[in-house]
């Protein structure tokens, strides 16, 4: 399952979504400002609390918006 | 494979409110709209908390403000794309050719409309630490700062937005300007108010340090002459903007500036090729203008379409 790791008003992770989106890509948001459980995920996947990180297998992650690494991540 | 070719009335290029505003206003002219974006749809207000300037809708997010006027754009016909970046354009030809990554565009009128981007903190080090202690994004990098030290860098009212919303989580907030503050005094008031804030003008940043990551900065007292080091967790860069015009910056004129020479009627030295918003020469850059360039841009786009062998471009 993919997952999206974000916040509300994060104008990059916004557009992370929506790329998935367009791709017709199902995630799972995982808000860290709302969800306890899921700023503690992030920060062990990324080691850090920026986002968005967007992962596939929760080991290997994109940290920002970069469509080519997204892709990469996507077709692994 | 060789791209697929389309044809557009009116290509917007950059989504912030002067490109949104003009596909409205061209959509409800009957013209075929797209509207290209590779960075954020809504441009430098993407970040923006709270605007308080816009008349009507006092302290509205930037978010919501851009989206609202994306949807108004769309129920209109124009299309938005923010996923497919501009490789070429070639804004002299007739019809003129915007190619993305994945198609060929053929366009009768081109507005410019890439407005401003961030000015990159001029330190050597800095590239290296960016993402670990250097930042650009406070919305989306600033949880990482809990509890900790930042300094926003800048002295306008993005560079004091920003400081706000980081004062709310970090334990010291510093706010280094290299002369004074230019953001409204409203803002500043309201920045002033949080205990944890210490502004510092007449300060420049010298040199940044840190094992992999940042953990301390020197800066450079103007009116002491003195260099210190102060711990550091992270920097936020607000030094301003510059124009956005590295696609198309040997096809039109710019001013000494960088800015698309284009007057009110935003049209630029090219027919069919207008410039809108913050991009422009002008002396106001503000949300309200760039909606009034998007307006003016897209009625001229239109009256440009509708001139003698035009039509069908």
């Amino acid at each position: 399952m993919v997952k999206v790791y974000s916040m509300t008003s994060c104008p990059w992770c916004v557009k992370a979504k929506k790329y998935l989106e367009s791709k017709g890509v199902a995630y799972q948001d995982c808000n860290i400002e709302e969800d306890e459980a899921a700023r503690v995920a992030c920060q062990k996947l990324s080691g850090d609390l920026m986002v968005p990180v967007i992962t596939a297998n929760d080991v290997d992650y994109v940290l920002g918006f970069d469509k080519a690494k997204i892709d990469a991540l996507l077709s692994a | 494979m060789e791209k697929e070719r389309k044809r557009r009335d009116v290509i917007v290029i950059g989504a912030g409110m002067a490109g949104l505003t003009a596909a409205l206003y061209a959509g409800r002219s009957g013209l075929s709209v797209l509207v290209l974006e590779s960075e954020l749809v809504g441009g430098q207000i993407a970040n923006a908390a709270g605007i308080e300037n816009y008349p009507g809708l006092p302290g509205i997010g930037g978010g919501e403000l851009i989206a609202a006027v994306q949807a108004q754009a769309e129920k209109f016909g124009a299309a938005v794309d923010e996923f497919d970046s501009i490789v070429r354009v070639e804004l002299s030809a007739q019809p003129k050719i915007v190619e993305t990554e994945s198609a060929v565009y053929e366009a009768g009128a081109v507005i410019l409309a890439t407005g401003m981007k961030r000015r990159k903190l001029a330190l050597p080090e800095a590239a290296r630490y960016e993402g670990r202690g250097v930042h650009y994004c406070e919305l989306c990098d600033g949880q990482a700062y809990a509890g900790k030290t930042v300094a926003v860098i800048g002295g306008g009212n993005a560079a004091v937005d920003a400081a706000e919303y980081l004062s709310k989580l970090a334990a010291k907030l510093y706010l280094i300007q290299r002369s004074e503050l230019r953001a409204d005094a409203a803002s500043v008031e309201r920045l002033r108010a949080h205990g944890n804030v210490e502004i510092l003008l007449q300060t420049e940043p010298r040199a940044l340090s840190g094992d992999g990551k940042l953990s301390a900065m020197t800066l450079f007292d103007k009116e002491a002459g003195a260099e210190k080091e102060i711990p550091m967790d992270g920097v936020f860069v607000n030094i301003g903007v510059e124009p956005n015009t590295a696609l198309f910056a040997d096809q039109v004129h710019l001013d000494k500036a960088g800015n698309v020479v284009a007057g009110e009627d935003c049209k630029t030295n090219l027919p069919g090729v207008f410039a809108a918003g913050d991009v422009r020469t002008k002396e106001v850059r503000q949300l309200t203008t760039a909606a009034a360039d998007g307006t003016a841009a897209a009625l001229g786009a239109a009256k440009y379409l509708r001139s003698p062998g035009k039509q069908n471009f």
